[in-house]
């Protein structure tokens, strides 16, 4: 196993339980891959892994690994692979030589890069880069950011950065609409961050480190359109632009390599077959490495899980019965979470009009980040009322995600059907404001409102996850969905628990009129 | 695998004002040279890349490729679907030079080479 990412981890896993001889090389000091440094709360499915922190899904599966009886090789990269399944690893300043009856490359992606004039200044790195400056060394990677590319990896990352203390000055994107999931967005949007749509990257200047960025609008054919240049003034330039698949490997080993547009948008893929088996027999690709998916860890992992599932039956450890049956449980949970909105068949419709469900798009969210008010009332569990404390749940597209639905105690929330569809709330159950939900929420997208227990006023609860933590009565600013301020606010309580996992659930006293308008607190005089 | 087509520039070589952007930045290759070498003659992937060295470096083309095909594709009017793809060679990881050449075997103490 070349990796020790979900992808890897979890083939290892599969094979080693059905009784093979494993061994996972991975040139980092530490395993997990990608997930070591996702600090936040994956979204999808309950029973694959949705609502726990990346890098804690990264330690369950290294347990489940040892306990298996897998090898984990840390500090070794994979220089080659050769003829008959040679593989070359550098281990300490040895050059060791090992062979497998069967190779799986799970080696991940590296960020794309897009060249413009300054690119090669310092200051100008990959979104994942910084993420991984922050969040696995604790170094800052600027001050004044400006993120380009408005993915889920740059929103999130995004985010991450806010959380750091970084300054986050624009989030661009050429194209004339939000990329990523609009319940990540929105989480930057409110505390302030604009998003520029139908804007690229023109210059990075500077002397001798980047100083200041140079910005512009695009038309529709993503022609640049002249006398739109912007200057603002950041340290740091952070491109989210795409990842892609780091070949090589596969190259060197012999399979085919070559561009597809199997994923919305061309890119440079190893051929495989529908056993992640490369052309050349015995070796197997999965994860990011196969292709960049928008289920990301999920797809990674289940995808490891076929492909080790198929070297298991075709070496005879398990029955090509099992071995079906395994498979088709995977292919099913992949099915289902690559539908919606943002699944591959609906990536080059820029103009969806309506969700799954047939309410209207939101298209203040493509656009500009957050729902508009006015939009609200289109979706029954963002505008819904009931007497007494009780959840708004905004969260408007068909993205594959459900771990609200099982949060609740009271069962309040439902997510009927496919994983894709919106959550609902269930009026004939009645919400005892527990919170569980606000702090689950990958999407932070659960808020709960009171409006008739403080005459006069609403209580707003709110997820929040930036230190330090607000205290109870400390006054502040209630901003809005776009990060503008609305009005005073009180802090009622903060409330923090294990079953929070580090979100805080922030409940806020605001003049009932602002009860639909405050999503965000901001702490007098200081950070946010 | 996809056929390479090999074709020649469409027009005759115009310089350009951002000819001097670097696109290969581990070998320092700029765009104006990856546009002189199509003009040249040079005319897939790996030929440019052998003639200039993008895609050779640290990175061993993977941040770059795409870069550096997308002028080759422009220059000669096709797709980089056609360029044919960056022949992946060991090392894949930068590696200090005694790491390989320290692996000689001693015919003495193994004589069948294992
Ligand atoms: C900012 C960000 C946010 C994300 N958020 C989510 C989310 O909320 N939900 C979700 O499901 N997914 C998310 N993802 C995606 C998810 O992290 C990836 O899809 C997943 O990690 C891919 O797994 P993998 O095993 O294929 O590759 P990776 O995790 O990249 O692992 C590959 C491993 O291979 C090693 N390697 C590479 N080359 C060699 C070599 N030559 N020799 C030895 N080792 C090598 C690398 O060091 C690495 O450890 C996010 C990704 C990013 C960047």
């Amino acid at each position: 196993m070349i990796g020790a990412g979900p992808a890897g981890l979890s083939a290892a896993v599969e094979a080693a339980e059905a009784g093979m001889r494993v061994a996972v090389f991975d040139e980092n000091a530490g395993p997990g891959g990608q997930l070591f440094k996702q600090i936040h709360k994956f979204f999808g499915s309950r029973d694959q892994n949705a609502m726990i922190r990346g890098f804690q899904i990264g330690r369950n599966l290294l347990a489940r690994a040892e306990a298996a009886g897998v090898e984990v090789f840390l500090n070794a990269p994979v220089m080659g692979i050769y003829k008959n399944h040679e593989v070359l690893v550098k281990i300490e300043d040895e050059s060791v030589h090992f062979k497998g009856d069967n190779i799986i490359i799970a080696a991940g992606a590296a960020e794309v890069m897009v060249p413009f004039c300054g690119w090669d200044l310092p200051g100008v790195m990959g979104a994942g880069a910084a993420q991984t400056l922050m969040n696995r060394h604790g170094v800052l990677p600027g001050r004044k950011v400006l993120l380009v590319g408005s993915g889920n990896v740059g929103l999130i990352v995004g985010l991450q950065l806010l959380q750091a203390g970084c300054e986050l000055v624009a989030v661009l994107d050429a194209a004339p609409r939000v990329g990523g999931y609009g319940v990540h967005a929105a989480k930057i949007a409110r505390t302030g961050v604009p998003f520029l749509t139908s804007t690229t990257i023109l210059e990075a200047k500077g002397d001798g480190k980047v100083e200041k960025a140079v910005i512009r609008k695009v038309d529709s054919r993503f022609q640049v359109i002249p006398g739109t240049e912007r200057e603002l003034d950041v340290d740091t330039i952070l491109m989210a632009v795409g990842l892609s698949p780091m070949t090589q490997l596969a190259s060197c080993a012999g399979c085919d390599v070559e561009y597809s547009d199997q994923t919305g948008r061309l890119s440079c893929i190893t051929v495989t077959d529908e056993f992640c088996e490369t052309t050349v027999a015995g070796i197997y690709c999965c994860g990011d490495f196969r292709m960049e998916t928008a289920e990301g860890a999920s797809s990674a992992i289940l995808q490891g899980q076929i492909a080790a599932s198929h070297i298991a039956e075709q070496a005879g450890y398990i029955t090509g019965e099992e071995c079906g049956a395994r498979i088709a449980k995977c292919q099913e949970t992949l099915r289902q979470m690559s539908g919606g909105m943002f699944s591959v068949k609906n990536k080059g419709r820029v103009d969806p009009t309506e969700t799954d469900e047939g309410y209207p798009i939101s298209r203040s969210l493509l656009e500009r980040g957050y729902i508009a008010e006015e939009e609200l009332q289109n979706y029954p569990a963002a505008s819904y009322e009931a007497e007494g404390v009780h959840p708004v749940i905004e969260c408007v597209q068909n993205i594959p995600c459900n771990p609200c639905r099982d949060m609740c105690a009271r069962k309040c929330i439902l997510v009927n059907g496919d994983i894709t569809n919106i959550p609902l709330v269930d009026q004939t159950k009645k919400c005892v404001g527990c919170g569980l939900c606000v702090a689950n929420c990958p999407g932070q997208s659960i808020f709960l409102i009171d409006k008739t227990s403080i005459p006069d006023y609403a209580a707003v609860s709110i997820p929040y996850e930036f230190l330090p933590l607000p205290e109870e009565g400390q006054k502040g600013t209630g901003l809005d969905r776009s990060g503008a301020p609305v009005c005073d606010a009180l802090v009622m309580s903060v409330k923090t628990s294990p079953a929070m996992d580090k979100t805080a659930v922030l409940t806020m006293k605001v003049p009932l009129k602002y009860a639909d308008s405050v999503r965000f607190f901001k702490a007098e005089g200081g950070a946010e | 695998m996809s056929k390479i087509i090999r074709t020649a520039a469409k027009e005759p070589f115009k310089p350009e004002p951002d000819d001097d952007l670097i696109i290969c930045r581990c070998e320092e290759v700029t765009k104006g040279e990856i546009r002189r070498a199509v003009h040249g003659g040079f005319r897939t992937t790996n030929e440019v890349k052998r003639w200039l060295r993008c895609g050779m470096g640290l990175c061993q083309g993977q941040t770059c490729q795409r870069n550096f095909q997308n002028i080759i594709a422009k220059e000669a009017g096709i797709s980089v679907k056609d360029l044919g793809m960056i022949s992946g060679r060991s090392p894949a990881r930068p590696v200090m030079i005694d790491v390989f050449a320290n692996e000689v075997i001693d015919a003495e103490k193994d004589p069948e080479g294992k």
